[in-house]
């Protein structure tokens, strides 16, 4: 933008302005009909979804695996994204640094004097393509359901095992029918009990093997358990 | 007439004190008479005075047209009213925060017991801490649309960068905001996510660690974290954007509201066929279709889509600027 695009812009401005309304009573009476119907989705979401308390905090339960607030979901499917363990900062810290740093220093790099969104392909076809990757990896993150459940039917005979596996985080990493991380970090253990043995699961369990971690801490009786359903997994 | 500083000799000092005293005193009502006759002279009574004393030292006057009667360009439309809803939401929270924070107590082991209390037990408890609750979230949704139409419609283009800049640091501290509140439940969820988000904090390069065991205030999550968290969720985080807020509104003021800049003034001075045809539509308001015709450079403005986009949105206003304006110019 020169110099001379700059006075134009002002001048114009200032015509527009001129033929414009004043800010009372017509301005604040459209944020009014504005703030009234906020204020009025707000008391509804309020009343219908109301504030439930989870569970208290339990420091001593090292397994149960957080879900951020939904605004989050498509840093936290970034995550997802991005596997390679080494590459971890960069979707953590580097993606949204850059982003937030290209964002607060938009109007410097982007120096057209155009203002009309449909002559302007450049700027607006990224941002439309930045919204819907936002809306994709925020709706991935919110449709992987709750990190705590399977509902795979299973014999009753392992449903301990069952309960504690989804308890214990598994499923951050790794997906079990339905739920679970599906393109997540660890493979799927849908049929995990045709390809390893119950021993090859209970060892893997204890070792973590590669980026995966232990699971000693469970206890021997959990991890049996835990090792018993996976193996009737086929 | 003795002044009071001029002489002082050690053996008179209290004859010296009094005659002091009643030079201050005759000084005083001497003030007081002159300041009648000013007042007199300016014809105010008491209430007009006041409100004169408190303009000749604020310009409130000044400051109340610079707000109020500032005029919003040509074309501005209901996506202009995002920002002041995300500083409605602002409120909101604002207030809510200060009731849910008369029965919260941030301590580790009295924090849950607390939220128990308020959400059971406190009359329309559960509904005011929905109300922040869902507020956070309806703020981060309402702050994107904002930013969507400041971004769509160029308006972070000179002369307003800074502005935009300003925006992106309350977006920041908005989310700041979100993690230094998801922590003060204390449940396991909001427990374990705080966790979490140490832990991301912890693998940043260079202040990262540093950052974290700020945050973390010890070697564990504790009593201190739950204070930390809650002195920046309840002071320090919006104490800055209250500040930042404002210096947002003192610029929108100083350099007015973007128009959507599809919409063009370019024309001869005088000619106003944009507003004639949305008033002729609404009021048809006869004189004024003679002057439009007298404008040559309608046909290279784009301004068709104008009228189509005005008159379905405000018609009623539309017709009743359009008369105010005639009447008082």
């Amino acid at each position: 933008m020169n110099s001379r695009e700059k006075e134009d812009y002002l001048r114009e401005y200032e015509q527009l302005k001129k033929k414009g309304k004043p800010f009372f009573p017509y301005a604040i009476m459209k944020d009014s009909v504005m703030f009234c119907f906020v204020a009025a989705v707000l008391v509804i979401m309020s009343l219908v979804m109301g504030a439930e308390q989870g569970p208290k905090a339990d420091p001593t339960t090292t397994t149960y695996t957080p879900r951020p607030e939904w605004y989050f979901f498509f840093l936290f499917e970034l995550l997802r994204v991005i596997k390679p363990p080494a590459l971890t900062p960069l979707a953590t810290i580097g993606v949204p640094t850059i982003c937030m740093v290209l964002l607060l220093l938009l109007p410097f790099y982007d120096r057209n004097a155009e203002r009309i969104p449909w002559k302007r392909p450049i700027a607006t076809t990224t941002a439309v393509l930045i919204i819907i990757a936002m809306a994709y990896l925020t709706y991935l993150g919110a449709s992987s359901g709750s990190p705590t459940e399977i509902e795979l039917e299973t014999n009753p005979k392992y449903e301990q095992g069952k309960q504690i596996t989804a308890q214990s985080g598994c499923l951050a990493c790794h997906a079990i029918g339905e739920n679970g991380a599906h393109g997540g970090l660890g493979p799927e253990l849908t049929e995990i009990g045709s390809t390893l043995p119950r021993a090859a699961i209970k060892q893997s369990l204890i070792a973590g093997p590669g980026i995966m971690p232990s699971f000693e801490g469970l206890g021997k009786k959990d991890i049996n358990a835990v090792a018993d359903y996976l193996a009737s997994l086929d | 007439m003795k002044r009071p500083f001029s002489k002082k000799p050690a053996d008179a000092a209290a004859d010296d004190a009094l005659a002091g005293q009643a030079v201050v005193e005759m000084t005083r009502s001497e003030k007081l008479a002159k300041h009648k006759e000013l007042a007199a002279h300016h014809g105010g009574e008491a209430g007009k005075d006041l409100a004169g004393w408190v303009d000749t030292r604020t310009n409130s006057t000044g400051i109340y047209t610079a707000m109020l009667s500032r005029k919003v360009p040509k074309g501005t439309n209901w996506f202009y009213t995002l920002g002041s809803s995300v500083m409605f939401i602002f409120a909101m929270q604002a207030i809510t925060g200060v009731f849910l924070s008369m029965y919260y107590t941030p301590s580790a082991t009295q924090a849950y017991a607390s939220i128990t209390h308020l959400t059971n037990e406190v009359f329309l408890g559960e509904f005011v801490r929905g109300l922040h609750k869902w507020g956070g979230s309806l703020m981060i949704i309402l702050i994107f649309l904002h930013m969507a139409r400041t971004f769509f419609f160029g308006a972070y283009k000179y002369p307003r960068e800074m502005n935009w800049v300003i925006g992106v640091v309350l977006l920041i501290l908005t989310m700041v905001m979100g993690l230094t509140g998801y922590l003060l439940p204390f449940d396991q969820r909001s427990f374990w996510a705080t966790i979490v988000a140490n832990n991301i904090t912890a693998s940043g390069p260079v202040v990262g660690p540093y950052l974290a065991d700020f945050l973390r205030a010890g070697p564990d999550f504790s009593t201190t974290t739950l204070s930390r968290f809650y002195a920046l969720h309840m002071l320090v985080v919006p104490g800055l954007m209250a500040a930042l807020i404002g210096a947002h509104l003192f610029l929108v003021v100083k350099l007015g509201t973007t128009a959507p800049p599809w919409v063009r003034a370019a024309r001869p001075e005088g000619a106003r066929p944009v507003e004639t045809v949305a008033a002729g539509v609404a009021t048809a308001d006869s004189e004024e279709v003679p002057v439009a015709s007298a404008a040559p450079a309608e046909a290279e403005a784009p301004v068709e889509a104008e009228p189509v986009e005005a008159a379905p949105e405000e018609p009623a206003e539309g017709s009743g600027t359009d008369s105010g304006e005639e009447a008082s110019s």
